[in-house]
This record gives structure tokens, C-alpha cells and sequence, in this order.
């Protein structure tokens, strides 16, 4: 029989053996026991299965909410928002939930890392103590002035340690970036409160006190200073039970998540903000009465009109609306600033809110107030302080770079070239938690701690009528072999010796927070005291920071804000293209969210796309050009150029296109990027910033809506996941290949 | 042993009022997604990655509905509206489960899945007018360490089970758990659901709509807008929608 | 091919050789049935019946059990706040695992006996709330060394507890019945 027993019959029975294998071996030990580890010596405040939860501060982006994390078995499972801490009332924004896909992701940097050559994969592990010997070392050997740290938004604590370092031993003082700060235009909002207010500050717009609030292009429901606030703040808004339900306009050439909430949403040609703002001033003044202020007295509501593309009609009722309203708010940000008259901008619309004059009241304007161990407003830098920065490296003033918090290969626009101004560096040491870019082209990576690991402080810039510290600690133990920074420079310092070591003499990162918040301690307004340091810093953990009880924002000087000259100019824009170009944050993944799972997995608010770019284009343009969905486009402008698929957004100008900011990692871990079929890791999505010159405002950010781009057709197609109905926006657009 | 269940004694649902509910302002909501992360977060839900979420297998069980009035120039977003489980008195998943895994639960009258039971037929998504249900169509990989975030709460569900919002009955059991240690009844705000509680905007109210007192029953009475969605099918949802504007 | 098998089979020889193979198995299919029920191997052979001997209450080294949904494992520490003081712990092989861990700092991977499935969710408090005695479900641990599970944890097991509790209790029948108060 064997001679016949053919290769079928073989496969028969063993397919008969293996799946009693399986089915005997499934039901086995080893497949139903699972092993326990007891704690070695379980902390006293801990009971087995139950949650311990701690309070820290959330590091996604820099605005300070307070979270409380619950653990169990020391394990972080949940972040909750700190109810207590006055800036977020016990709230949080999608991406504060998804902070824990940071601290467990799967691609975290988990030792010391030195690479053989910038950019390569070959990589070798070190241990910490040779890590603070390089670290040590490379302050030693280095003359000061040749030593830099660029540093993110947050935390501030390790801001405020280098600060001190630099200052002690004439290193240059750190520089501050974040590509958030640059689509807030922070510079710019902070240098139109000082020319109409008299001193620099961050603009507090207190939404939920208002009755009518006009935005001109301020993202406050996104990513825009502090968004869990100013949504708060919106909820006040249109809160119907106790008073009437407050009006909101928005003035943008694209919808955004925020002008989606919009009573009234006002799409106007990008540039003609100023001009816009002005002609309602005018409008609104002819309503009142009474003699025209010098501020508004130029400028022409028709030549407006026809300049902007809003009908006339509608400028009026608009400006009714403001004049009859006892309180009308008006706020300046995003895209409206990021253009070449953006300060014209902020000041002109700043300038609306005299009209009601509503300066220091409930619904009105004010300065944000200063956090409790800060005595002056601070702002990161502005892009044009960037490119000096880069100018610098490229000018072989820098041998050492030091980068914290902040992925600038990815967040600055490629054309300041800090990609090739960072070759003329002979070593860049990254701090970094995730493999990101900049890492990447880094020579060593010590990494941090994740920001749930760590100790820290993070000052409330805005967002809190009471000046708010809100403290960090660490929730649960280090997950890897990584280090805190501030611990790493501090030991570093004592290795190096001399003003190094005199300048940091602290045991370790704690000892420095302690040095810093110690003066709190007694402050009679605050929330917390303590008759020694370790109570109050165990007060100061306990509730996840300090905060003053009284309100401690400024009231601006606005007294003759209406006297003023205001420019009345419109925006110019750079590029040959016809179409106006605006790139916009990504709500739901902002600069930093793109390795979080769950955030790539989060519907884009407007869109509902998912895990990608788009490039969105009005319904009737993409008629016109013959596109629909899905096309792959390159958009062209002088800066460079990008291939991205189309969304035929119906809220968006004929004359405008709109890109997120967020997606084309070609690092930063596995969700952050994609694959080929080769298996080579490959960018997932486009970043927009590779697409914007060198173009600024009158306060040195940067004009980043103030492109213009070309569209190109590719023949390509490539299917964007949403969570919408593939039958598209209004349920046409069911292309055979679907 | 046999075992008297007592189904003729018990109610039946369509004359119940429910016991959990749920009031959304939907003037106030900002679609900013803090529910649907909070909910993943909570829930041990998976993600499915992009090309299945393409093919619309995404896990959310809360998501964020808008839609468009108008063209431009005069486009309009419609208020964002929070879509989960209507946690319905009369829900037609149930009757469509062959194996009795969508059942509903007389002790806290939600719809539950019981994820043992379940085996996969689908009939329920398919019957839910709501579209909320989703389906586990692969073995999701979370690779570790990401599996460290897991709520112990709650099961983690695997390939061929459908899994819907549960108005985080995890959190409703720990309160009463809670609450009957220390002797007393659950107080109304006492706890609230992931997607409520972090929601910015404050948009999302829970609580026992039994109660008239509560909280959720006073704002569903006080806006007199109120709007439970396809009421007409007879499907007696607990969630209640105010509509904006 | 298939056919000419089949007649061979239907001779006595093959007959016989059906039988062979048939309670073959049968046989393994038993012993691997067997495997699953035995109690898995444990790190240290830890002796239950010693320590209730001394009189140690079960929720000393298991709290959670009264407080919450896990009775839990003791810390390595409390294991040795007794352990150290015992002169026979630095002497005994049963023991060497206990010491080598404590002193090394190294966690001790126990097995654990009694488990539900994962779409279960048990909660110890209640059942201690209701009245339920350790050893209702888990034994008398006194005369075992390594806990052994009485009975099979599964869910008519459980049921029928919670029907009998209920008693005439039409609202606690209800809640005690309910799918959703244990899974989820």
C-alpha cells in the first residue's frame, strides 16, 4: 500500500494529527496558566487590585492642565483631568487620554544611545555613567558661547535649570520652540499687546462671560494656547439656562473644527483680516454714534467689501451685531496672524474689542496672568529668532547642540534648513523620549523619562484667571533604562566641575524643584502651605501643584487704543500659484500626537479622516480641475512640493486650499510612519511645513498662511480611511473602484 | 437544580422607564474627540489601523457625527452629535441574537453584550438603527508594552465578538460596589462615565433618569428641546440629545 | 487507494488494528484531558496547611479579599517579616527559592490556582459582604500544601449559588442573575 499512498492521503492525516496537537496542547497548562508576581515590597498607600491615583501634569502640549492618573499594581491605565486645578476643572482633551500610548509605546528609546553615523541605524548602547562623562565632557571642552540648547514648550522646570546653568557659566541661554507656538503666532499676538497695551503679555479672552464673540481665525476649540480652557470657556458661551445664548462668528478662508461651532461662519479672501476687522469698527462706530475713531476713520466698508469677497450687507449686519451687543469679544489668532500683516491684524481686531470696551470685565480682554514663581511674560521664540538660531549654526558659532522636548527637523519648515545647518555641529546630544527626527541626525541620545515618569513643573501660561503652577511627579516608575534630563545635567555638572558644578548644586532633580518652589511656601494667597519644605512638597504633589485663590489677570492699558493709527494693509503673498494655501494644525494630533495610536485613530473633527494627510479643495474647484476624491494632487509652491490625496471639503474657498499639520514622519516609531511593500519604513502622510518659504510677519513669526500654490494632477489615486461614509460629503462621489 | 427566573412577574421593558441615561448638549459639543479617546482608553478598545479602518471596521464605540447643510458659500457644519449606544428600553438588537449574547439586563436595564456568548453572526449590528455596534473583525495587535495600559475592568475582546458602549458599567458596579461597603445608596455625580468625564466642554451628563432629582433628568426636563433620536421606531433610547441652536 | 484501505480494515487483522488505534486515542485524548486539571507547578511548594496551623487567618497574607475585587499575593517582605526571624528558613531546600528571591530582589512567579476567565469579572468584597467563608469556594485549606481547587470554577457553579442566596428576593434574583454583573 505504501508504494500508493499518494501525497493527499499524507496531507489528510496529518492535518487529522496536527489538529489534535492543537486541540490536546490548547487545553494544556501551558496555554491556561499564567504567572504572578508578587510586589517585593508593596508601597503602604497600595492594596492589591485596587487604583492608587496620583496627580501630575500633562505634557502633550504646553498649556499645564493637571491630570490624575490612576495605576494599578504600578501600571498607569487611565488619565483623568485634576478637578482641582483651577486651568482645567477636571478635564482633558483627546490627546491628555492618549498620553499613555506615549508611555507605553512600542518604539520609546530605552538606553543610552550613541550612533555611528547621523541618520544610520547602527547604533550602540551605552551605559549612563559614560553617557554623563559625554555630557559632561562636552560642556567642559567647549567654550560656552559654542554651547546650545534648543528646548520644547514644556516643561518649564528644565527650562528654568538650564536658564540657570547658562547664566552661571555664559552658555548661550536656551531657545525655546514649538510648531504649535508657531501656528499660534505667539510672538506676533505678544507684540500686539505690547504696542497697543504697552507692555508685552499673552491675551486672556474670556469667551464664556461674552455675548457675541467674533474670531478671526483663532482656533480656540483645537490646539490654540489652551484649548481644554477656551472650550470651557465656548460651553459658557452658549450655556442657554442662565442667560442668552451667546452668538459666535468666525472669519476664516477654511472652516475649521472651531468655526464648525459657529453661529455665523464668514469666509473671507486671506489677507483682508486687518482690512475686514477695520470696516466692522467703522460700521459698528457709525452705529453707536458719536464721533469716528481715529482707529477705524480710513478705511472704506465697500472698497472692503469688494477687497475681501463678504458682501456688504452682510459686513453691516455683522457690525450691528457687535454694536448692539453690551458684550462683544473679539479675538485675533491662527492662520489670520500667520501672514505678512499679521500684527496689523492682531492689533486691528484687539483694537474691536475698545468698541465694546470690555478691557479687564467678565467677557472681555485680558492679560493672561503670570504664574506663581514667574516675574515676566514668556514667549518661545518666534520663527524669525529661529532662523537667527540656525544662521548661527551655520556660521560654525555652535560645536554643541543640546535638543529637549522639540523635534525641530520636523517641526520647522525645511526651508530654514536646520537639517543642513545641523552638519556644521560637531556633536548634537538629543534628549529625546521617541525616536523622532531630530534624534535620528543626533549623535547621542540620553533619553527622558516619559512625561508621566517624571518629576517637574509645568507655569500656566494662559487659560486660568488664578496664576497657576501645576506640579509634575512621576505616576509610575520608569518604565526603561532612561534617565531624567534634568538629573542627567545636573550630574554632568558636577562632573564637569568648576562654574558647572557651582552652578547646579543640587543632589538631584528634586532637590532643584524644591530650590524653585520653595519661595511658595508661605505666600498667603495660596492654595496650599506648608510650615516646612517636605510638607508643603507633599502638599504640592498631592494636589498637583500650587495656585494663588485670587485672580491674577492684568487689565490692558487700553486707553487710547482707539486713537490709534492702524494699518490698513493687506497681506502679500510669496509663490506663483492660484491658490491660497493654509496649513492648519491637526486637531486631534497636534505636533506630537502622531506615535499615539489612538490619536491617528481619532476622526479628524471636520473630515472624519483617519491615519493620513489630505489636501482639501472645494467641491466646485476640484469640479473645475476634474478631481474627486482620493486623486493624488502634487501642490507646488516655491518652497517645494508634495503629493497628497484630495478631500472635497464643501466649507472651504474656491480660491484656497488646506493641508494638516501633524502626519509625514519618516521617524518617530511605527505609528508616526508608514511602510512600502519592501518593508522600508516610509513617511505616512505629508507635512505641509515642507511646503512654506521663508516669509514673516512684522513680529518675526512666520507667514505660514501666506503661500500661494499650484495643483498639479497625478493620475493616482490613493484611498483616504474616514469614518464617514465613503459616499463622500453629500453622498456622491461612488467611484467604481470602491 | 431548576431554577424559577419569574419572567411573568418581571415588567416588560416598553412600560419601563430606563435606569441609566445619558443628556447631550449637542449646541456645546466641539467635536474635539476627547469622548471617543477617553472611551478607547477606558474600554481596552482596540484600533484597527489605517487600511481596515478604511474599510470602516474602526472600533470606535463613541464617535462624533457631523454633517453638511447648504453649499458654499452658505455651508453650514450641523451640530456635532455624539453618537454611542442608545442603551435603548426596547432594543431591536436583542430579539435578532440567536445565541442570546445581546441581552438585556433587568438589574441596571442596559443592553449588554456578553462577550462569552457571543459568536460573531453580526445580526445585531446589522439591526441597530444607530449603527453603533462594532465588530472585532482580526485579533488587533497592541504590542507590548501597550498591553500594560489595560484596564483590568474590563475584558479584552478578541477576534469575532461584537462590542458595544456599556455606559461603563465597570464604573457603575465599582460606585455600588463602593456605595454598599459604606452602607448607602449611589449619590447622583457621584461617578460618571469616561467619555463625560472628560469631555471639555461639559457636554455629556449621566446619571439615573429614573430619578427625578438627578441632574441628567432635571436638564433633559429644563431645555425642553430635548430629542431622543429615532424615537419613532419604538426603540425607547436613554440618551437625549439637545439639539443646538 | 482509499477504497483498497478500507478493505483491509474490513479483515480481522484490521479489525483489531482499528481497535489498537481507536483506544490509543482514546488513551491520550484522556491523559491530555488529565494534564489540564492537574495543579500547575509552583516556584516554592508552599505548604497552606503549615501556615493555618499557626493559626494564621487567610485574609493576614490575602487583605484585598475584604476590600476589594483581588484578594491578592503578599509582598516578598511580609513573606519574610516572619520568614527571617525562623532559623530553619536559612537551612531548609524548601525554602532556599523564598530566601534566594528576597535576597536577590527578584519576584517570585506564582501560578495562580484559582482563576476565572478573562470575560469574568469577580469581586471578592461582595462575596465576603454576603457572608461567603474563604473556604465555601476555595476549600479547607488546612489540608492541603499547594491550594487545589475543590470544584471547577465555572458558571453553573456560580449561578447556583446566586440563585440560592437570592432565595424568594425577587430584586436580588434579578440583580444576582443578570449577565451584566459579571460580564462585561
Amino acid at each position: 500500500m505504501s508504494e500508493q499512498f499518494s501525497r493527499r492521503d499524507f496531507l489528510k492525516l496529518a492535518g487529522v494529527g496536527a489538529a489534535t496537537t492543537a486541540i490536546l496542547t490548547g487545553c494544556g497548562p501551558a496555554s491556561r496558566y499564567v504567572k504572578r508576581e508578587p510586589y517585593m515590597q508593596m508601597p503602604e498607600y497600595n492594596y492589591n487590585g485596587q487604583s492608587t491615583y496620583y496627580a501630575t501634569t500633562c505634557r502633550e502640549c504646553a498649556a499645564g492642565c493637571g491630570l490624575i492618573v490612576r495605576t494599578v499594581q504600578g501600571r498607569a491605565i487611565k488619565t483623568e483631568g485634576n478637578a482641582n486645578n483651577p486651568l482645567n476643572l477636571g478635564k482633558t482633551c483627546a490627546r491628555g487620554q492618549a498620553t499613555l500610548h506615549g508611555l507605553y509605546n512600542p518604539d520609546r528609546v530605552t538606553d543610552p544611545i550613541k550612533r555611528s553615523s547621523r541618520g544610520g541605524d547602527s547604533t550602540q548602547t551605552m551605559d549612563w555613567d559614560a553617557a554623563l562623562q559625554v555630557v559632561a565632557e562636552a560642556l567642559k571642552n567647549n567654550k560656552p558661547e559654542e554651547i546650545a540648547f534648543l528646548m520644547g514648550m514644556a516643561p518649564d522646570h528644565l527650562f528654568d535649570l538650564v536658564t540657570d546653568l547658562a547664566k552661571a557659566t555664559g552658555m548661550n541661554s536656551p531657545v525655546r520652540f514649538g510648531a504649535l507656538g508657531m501656528f499660534e503666532a505667539r510672538a506676533t499676538l505678544s507684540k500686539a499687546v505690547e504696542n497697543l497695551f504697552g507692555g508685552p503679555g499673552l491675551p486672556f479672552f474670556d469667551i464664556g462671560g461674552a455675548q457675541v464673540v467674533f474670531s478671526f481665525g483663532a482656533n480656540f476649540l483645537e490646539t490654540w494656547l489652551s484649548p481644554v480652557s477656551y472650550t470651557r470657556g465656548f460651553a459658557g458661551l452658549r450655556e442657554a439656562l442662565t442667560k442668552q445664548r451667546g452668538k459666535f462668528v468666525q472669519f476664516e478662508s477654511r472652516m475649521s473644527q472651531t468655526g464648525g461651532k459657529a453661529d455665523e461662519w464668514v469666509p473671507l479672501r486671506p489677507g483682508t483680516e486687518a482690512l475686514v476687522a477695520l470696516a466692522i469698527g467703522k460700521l459698528a462706530s457709525e452705529i453707536r454714534g458719536g464721533a469716528m475713531p481715529r482707529a477705524f476713520a480710513d478705511v472704506n466698508p465697500l472698497d472692503v467689501a469688494s477687497k475681501s469677497g463678504i458682501k456688504l450687507e452682510t459686513l453691516e449686519h455683522l457690525a450691528g451685531m457687535f454694536a448692539n451687543s453690551t458684550g462683544a469679544l473679539a479675538i485675533p489668532g491662527g492662520a489670520a496672524l500667520g501672514q505678512t500683516n499679521g500684527l496689523a491684524v492682531a492689533e486691528a481686531v484687539l483694537a474691536l474689542n475698545a468698541l465694546s470696551n470690555n478691557f479687564g470685565k467678565p467677557g472681555g480682554v485680558y492679560l493672561s496672568a503670570l504664574a506663581p514663581n514667574q516675574t515676566e511674560h514668556q514667549r518661545p521664540a518666534s520663527t524669525q529668532e529661529m532662523r537667527e538660531f540656525i544662521q548661527k549654526m551655520f556660521d560654525g558659532k555652535i560645536k554643541v547642540l543640546f535638543v529637549h522636548g522639540v523635534n525641530p527637523l520636523f517641526e520647522l519648515p525645511t526651508s530654514l534648513e536646520f537639517g543642513g545647518a545641523s552638519k556644521t555641529v560637531s556633536q548634537i546630544i538629543s534628549f529625546a523620549t521617541f525616536p523622532d527626527e531630530t534624534a535620528r541626525e543626533a549623535d547621542y541620545i540620553f533619553p527622558d523619562h516619559h512625561g508621566l515618569e517624571s518629576w517637574g513643573y509645568q507655569r500656566v501660561a494662559t487659560g486660568s484667571a488664578q496664576p497657576v503652577l501645576s506640579g509634575a511627579q512621576p505616576v509610575v516608575s520608569p518604565y526603561y533604562n532612561t534617565r531624567a534630563t534634568a538629573d542627567v545635567l545636573i550630574a554632568a555638572a558636577q562632573l564637569a566641575g568648576g562654574k558647572f558644578a557651582d552652578a547646579l548644586p543640587f543632589k538631584d532633580e528634586v532637590e532643584f524643584l524644591q530650590s524653585k518652589v520653595s519661595s511658595l511656601m508661605n505666600e498667603a494667597d495660596g492654595s496650599i502651605s506648608g510650615p516646612d519644605l517636605p510638607t508643603f512638597m507633599a502638599y504640592f504633589q498631592q494636589h498637583g501643584g500650587f495656585w494663588k485663590l485670587s485672580d491674577g489677570r492684568g487689565v490692558p492699558n487700553a486707553a487710547d487704543v482707539l486713537n490709534r493709527n492702524l494699518s490698513a494693509g493687506e497681506a502679500e503673498f510669496a509663490g506663483e500659484g492660484e491658490f491660497y494655501f493654509v496649513p492648519f494644525v491637526s486637531p486631534t494630533l497636534a505636533e506630537a500626537g502622531a506615535n499615539k495610536p489612538w490619536l491617528q485613530e481619532l476622526p479628524d473633527p471636520t473630515t472624519t479622516v483617519m491615519w493620513n494627510t489630505w489636501v482639501e479643495i472645494n467641491p466646485e474647484t476640484a469640479r473645475e480641475l476634474g478631481l474627486e476624491d482620493d486623486d493624488v494632487v502634487s501642490i507646488i509652491s516655491e518652497a517645494g512640493e508634495l503629493e497628497v490625496p484630495v478631500y472635497r471639503y464643501p466649507a472651504i474657498r474656491p480660491d484656497t486650499i488646506a493641508i494638516p499639520f501633524g502626519q509625514g514622519h519618516t521617524a518617530y516609531g511605527r505609528y508616526a510612519t508608514s511602510m512600502d511593500e519592501n518593508g522600508n519604513v516610509i513617511a505616512r502622510g505629508v507635512n505641509p511645513a515642507d511646503l512654506l518659504g521663508q516669509h514673516y510677519n512684522e513680529a518675526g513669526d512666520l507667514a505660514f498662511a501666506g503661500m500661494k500654490v499650484k495643483i498639479k494632477k497625478t493620475g493616482r489615486k490613493q484611498p483616504l480611511s474616514r469614518l464617514e461614509s465613503i459616499m463622500g460629503v453629500y453622498g456622491v462621489g461612488l467611484g467604481e473602484e470602491h | 437544580m431548576t431554577t424559577d427566573y419569574k419572567i411573568s412577574e418581571m415588567k416588560m421593558s416598553e412600560e419601563q422607564t430606563g435606569k441609566w441615561g445619558m443628556v447631550i448638549d449637542q449646541d456645546i459639543c466641539t467635536g474635539c474627540q476627547a469622548c471617543v479617546a477617553a472611551c478607547a482608553m477606558e474600554n481596552n478598545v482596540t484600533f484597527v489601523g489605517e487600511v481596515d479602518s478604511g474599510y470602516g471596521r474602526s472600533m470606535h464605540w463613541i464617535r462624533i457625527e457631523r454633517f453638511w447643510e447648504g453649499e458654499y458659500p452658505e455651508v453650514k457644519m450641523t451640530s456635532n452629535q455624539p453618537m454611542l449606544c442608545q442603551q435603548c428600553g426596547h432594543a431591536t438588537c436583542e430579539p435578532v441574537c440567536p445565541a442570546f449574547a445581546t441581552v438585556h439586563s433587568q438589574a441596571e436595564q442596559l443592553n449588554l453584550q456578553v462577550y462569552n456568548r457571543c459568536v460573531g453572526t453580526r445580526y445585531c449590528a446589522n439591526n441597530c438603527p444607530y449603527q453603533v455596534r462594532a465588530f472585532n473583525w482580526r485579533d488587533y495587535q497592541r504590542p507590548e508594552p501597550l498591553p500594560n495600559q489595560f484596564n483590568p475592568d474590563v475584558t479584552v475582546r478578541r477576534k469575532g465578538v461584537m462590542e458595544k458602549c456599556t455606559f461603563c458599567i465597570q464604573r457603575i458596579h465599582k460606585a455600588q460596589d463602593k456605595a454598599k461597603s459604606e452602607g448607602r445608596e449611589v449619590v447622583d455625580g457621584e461617578f460618571t462615565t469616561a467619555c463625560a468625564q472628560a469631555c471639555p466642554a461639559n457636554a455629556i451628563t449621566f446619571g439615573r433618569v429614573d430619578d427625578p432629582k438627578s441632574l441628567v433628568s432635571q436638564m433633559a426636563r429644563a431645555h425642553g428641546h430635548g430629542v431622543k433620536h429615532l424615537e419613532e421606531l419604538g426603540t425607547l433610547p436613554n440618551v437625549t440629545y439637545l439639539k443646538g441652536g | 487507494m482509499i477504497k483498497r484501505i478500507f478493505d483491509w480494515l474490513k479483515q480481522p487483522l484490521g479489525l483489531i488494528a482499528v481497535g489498537i488505534a481507536f483506544l490509543s486515542l482514546f488513551s491520550l485524548a484522556a491523559y491530555g484531558l488529565y494534564t489540564t486539571q492537574q495543579s500547575p507547578e509552583q516556584p516554592i511548594q508552599f505548604p497552606h496547611q503549615t501556615h493555618i496551623a499557626f493559626g494564621i487567618q487567610c485574609l493576614y497574607c490575602h487583605p484585598g479579599a475584604s476590600s476589594g475585587p483581588a484578594a491578592g499575593l503578599p509582598s516578598q517582605a511580609k513573606c519574610w517579616g516572619c520568614h527571617n526571624q525562623i532559623a530553619k528558613t536559612q537551612t531548609s531546600a524548601l525554602l532556599a527559592p523564598l530566601k534566594d528571591a528576597v535576597l536577590s530582589g527578584t519576584p517570585i512567579q506564582w501560578v495562580p490556582v484559582a482563576q476565572v476567565p478573562d470575560f469574568v469579572q469577580f469581586n471578592h468584597r461582595a462575596h465576603i459582604a454576603a457572608g461567603k467563608n474563604c473556604e465555601d469556594c476555595h476549600g479547607d485549606m488546612s489540608k492541603v500544601t499547594i491550594a487545589q481547587n475543590p470544584q471547577v470554577f465555572n458558571m453553573g457553579w456560580c449561578l447556583n449559588c446566586h440563585v440560592e442566596s437570592a432565595g424568594d428576593d425577587h430584586e436580588k434574583l434579578v440583580k444576582l442573575s443578570d449577565c451584566g454583573t459579571c460580564h462585561y
